[in-house]
C-alpha cells in the first residue's frame, strides 16, 4: 500500500533523508521510531505529498506520488505533527469541507460525518467553534479529518501526543480497527505504543533506516550482547577480574551500592549457562544476594541502534 | 471543480467569522459615503466621476487587508500542509481563495450603490458612465486582489504580507504621475501602460477600452499564474 524505494531529500547541500526504502502492506501497522530531528516528519509529508523528494520514488495505493499524487490523495488521509485545523471554523464544518474535497457526496455525507464523529467520540463538541477545543479534542479532530473518505492508507505523525492515558487507549483502538483493513504508518515517541498495536517497526536516525523488523524480531536480535545483572557482598575490583575470567562474559561494570555490597553488570554473549557459571565462580568466595537475565525492551533496542548510528557517523566524519 | 467550491465555501465561512471583513466594509462604506457627499455638495455636479476616485484610493489600501490572510493564515495555521496533501491541484486553491476574494470586493461595491438613490432622486446622472464606472472599479479591485493573495503566498506573516503588497499597489495607482517628469516617449508610454488609475480614468469618463480590460485581466491572470507556480514549486 505504501512504497519507498530508495528515497532522499536534499535541502541544498544538506542531506535530510538517506536512501530509505521500505514498504507498508494492506492490513499492516508499521511503528516509525526515531529521535527527535531524525526525519520521520519529513518522510510522512513526502509520503503524504506535501514535499517531494530529492531521488526516489513513493508509491501510495499503487499510485506514484511523482505523477499520480491527485489519485493517491483521495486514497490516503493525514494527519500532521500539529493538527491542520481552522479555528474559526466549528468541527462539523471543517469536517464537511475536507470530506467534500475528498469526493464525498450530498448522500453519503452525512452518514461519513457520522461515522468519523463517533469514531473519534466528537459528539460533545460537533457545533463548537475549533478554537474552544482542548488539545485533546484538537488531535481527534485532526484524526477525524484523516478518516474521511474511508481511505486505504492512513499516515498518522504522533497521533496520542496531548492525549490523556482514556483518550489514548480510545484513539489506539481507532487505528487498530483501521490496521484491519487499511495500511497504516505511524510515527511515535512513546514505546510502548509499537509494542501494542504495531506489527512491524522501523527505525530511523539521522534520515537513515537502521532497522525494520517485527517488535519481538529486533528484541531477538539484540539479545545476542545480552546483559547478566548480580549483587554480591565483596570488593569491587577482585570480582570484576574473577567475573571476566569465566568465559561467555565479555565486559564487566561494576559500582558500589552500601552496605559492601556490589552490583556488577556483565555484557555476555548468548549461549546459554553463563548464569551457571558465573554463579559457581561466586559461590567460591562471595555469597550471592541476586542474579537476574535482563530481557532486552525494545527501549534498549531502540537505543543501541541509535546510538550506533550515531557513532558511525561520527567514525565516518 | 468541486475542489474550487469547496475551497471557495471555506473561504466565505472565514470572512464572515472573523471581523476582518466587517471592518473592511464599513471603513469603505463610510469614506465612501463621506467623499461622495463631499463631492456633491463642494462641486454642485451630481455625477460620481470625483467618487469613483477617491474609491479607488480606498480600495488600494484596503485590498491589503483582504488578502493578506488568504495563504499566510493558512501556512501559521499550519492547514497549508492539508491543502497540500489533499485531492488538490495548486491551482484550484488559487482559484477558489481568488473567487472567495473578489466576492468580498463584489459586496464591498454593490453596497456603495446606496449613493446612487439621492443621485437618481434629485440628479440626472449618466447611467452608461456610472455603470462603466463600477464596472472599471471591479476590474481594478479584482486585479488589485491577485497580486495581493500572491503576495500573501510569498511571507508566513500577514503584516508582512500586507505591507508588501500595500506600496506595491500604491505604485501601480501612482505610476502614471511619473509621466509628467519623463522626456522619452517610451517610459512615458510605459508609464501610462502600467497606471492602475489611468486606466480606471478612462472607465470613469465612460470609456471603455478593450485596451484597459484586457490590462486588468493579464495583471489578474499572471498574479495568479505566479502563485500557482509558486505553490508547486514550494513542494
Amino acid at each position: 500500500m505504501i512504497k519507498l524505494e530508495s528515497v532522499s531529500k536534499r535541502y541544498g547541500s544538506r542531506t535530510i533523508i538517506h536512501d530509505i526504502s521500505f514498504s507498508v502492506a494492506k492490513g499492516e501497522i508499521v511503528g516509525f521510531l526515531g529521535p527527535n530531528g531524525a526525519g520521520k516528519t519529513t518522510t510522512m509529508r513526502m509520503i503524504a505529498g506535501s514535499t517531494t523528494p530529492t531521488s526516489g520514488r513513493i508509491t501510495v495505493a499503487g499510485f506514484d506520488m511523482g505523477t499520480q499524487n491527485q489519485q493517491a490523495a483521495k486514497r490516503l488521509g493525514y494527519l500532521p505533527e500539529n493538527p491542520p485545523l481552522y479555528d474559526v471554523l466549528d468541527v462539523s464544518t471543517y469536517l464537511r469541507f475536507v470530506a467534500k474535497v475528498k469526493g464525498v457526496t450530498g448522500a453519503a455525507m452525512r452518514a461519513e460525518l457520522e461515522r468519523v464523529i463517533s469514531a473519534c467520540r466528537l459528539e460533545a463538541v460537533v457545533a463548537r467553534e475549533i478554537y474552544k477545543l482542548s488539545k485533546g479534542y484538537r488531535q481527534r479532530v485532526g484524526l477525524a479529518q484523516a478518516l474521511l473518505g474511508k481511505p486505504d492508507v492512513l499516515l498518522l505523525d504522533e497521533p496520542t501526543a496531548g492525549l490523556d492515558p482514556g483518550q489514548i487507549q480510545e484513539t489506539r483502538e481507532v487505528i487498530r480497527a483501521f490496521g484491519e483493513h487499511g495500511a497504516v504508518l505511524l510515527s511515535t515517541h512513546i514505546l510502548p505504543e509499537v509494542t501494542l498495536i504495531c506489527q512491524r517497526v522501523a527505525i530511523i536516525n539521522g534520515g537513515r533506516l537502521l532497522a525494520i523488523d517485527s517488535p519481538a524480531g529486533l528484541q531477538q536480535a539484540s539479545q545476542q550482547t545480552n546483559n547478566v545483572l548480580i549483587e554480591v557482598s565483596a570488593e569491587a575490583e577482585p570480582l570484576r577480574q574473577e567475573l571476566l575470567a569465566v568465559e561467555g562474559v565479555s565486559d564487566v561494570k561494576v559500582v558500589s551500592i552500601g552496605d559492601g555490597f556490589v552490583r556488577a553488570e556483565c555484557q555476555v554473549d548468548a549461549q546459554a549457562g553463563v548464569e551457571a557459571r558465573i554463579a559457581r565462580v561466586i559461590a567460591t568466595r562471595w555469597s550471592l544476594h541476586r542474579l537476574e537475565r535482563q530481557q532486552s525492551t525494545l527501549e534498549n533496542v531502540f537505543l543501541r541502534y541509535v546510538n550506533q548510528s550515531a557513532q558511525q557517523q561520527k567514525e565516518a566524519a | 471543480m468541486n475542489g474550487v467550491l469547496a475551497i471557495y465555501r471555506k473561504e466565505m465561512i472565514q470572512y464572515f467569522r472573523s471581523p476582518i471583513a466587517y471592518f473592511v466594509m464599513s471603513v469603505f462604506l463610510v469614506g465612501t459615503g463621506y467623499f461622495f457627499l463631499y463631492n456633491i455638495f463642494s462641486t454642485g455636479v451630481g455625477t460620481m466621476d470625483e467618487t469613483f476616485r477617491n474609491m479607488g484610493v480606498l480600495l488600494v489600501t484596503l485590498i491589503p487587508l483582504v488578502t493578506m490572510r488568504l495563504f499566510s493564515g493558512e501556512y501559521t495555521g499550519r492547514t497549508m500542509e492539508l491543502l497540500m496533501t489533499l485531492p488538490l491541484k495548486p491551482w484550484e486553491i488559487v482559484v477558489g481563495k481568488y473567487l472567495g476574494a473578489a466576492t468580498i470586493l463584489l459586496l464591498m461595491t454593490s453596497a456603495t450603490g446606496i449613493n446612487l438613490v439621492p443621485l437618481y432622486l434629485f440628479g440626472n446622472p449618466e447611467t452608461k458612465t456610472i455603470l462603466s464606472g463600477y464596472m472599471g472599479f471591479l476590474l481594478m479591485g479584482m486585479a488589485c486582489l491577485a497580486i495581493g493573495q500572491f503576495f500573501s503566498a510569498l511571507t508566513h506573516n500577514q503584516i508582512v504580507a500586507a505591507l508588501i503588497t500595500t506600496p506595491i499597489l500604491l505604485a501601480f495607482w501612482f505610476i502614471g504621475h511619473l509621466q509628467a517628469y519623463q522626456s522619452s516617449p517610451e517610459l512615458r508610454g510605459l508609464f501610462g501602460y502600467l497606471s492602475f488609475s489611468l486606466h480606471f480614468g478612462d472607465f470613469i469618463r465612460g470609456l471603455l477600452r478593450t485596451e484597459a480590460v484586457a490590462f486588468y485581466f493579464a495583471v489578474v491572470g499572471i498574479a495568479l499564474t505566479l502563485n500557482t507556480s509558486y505553490l508547486q514549486w514550494r513542494r
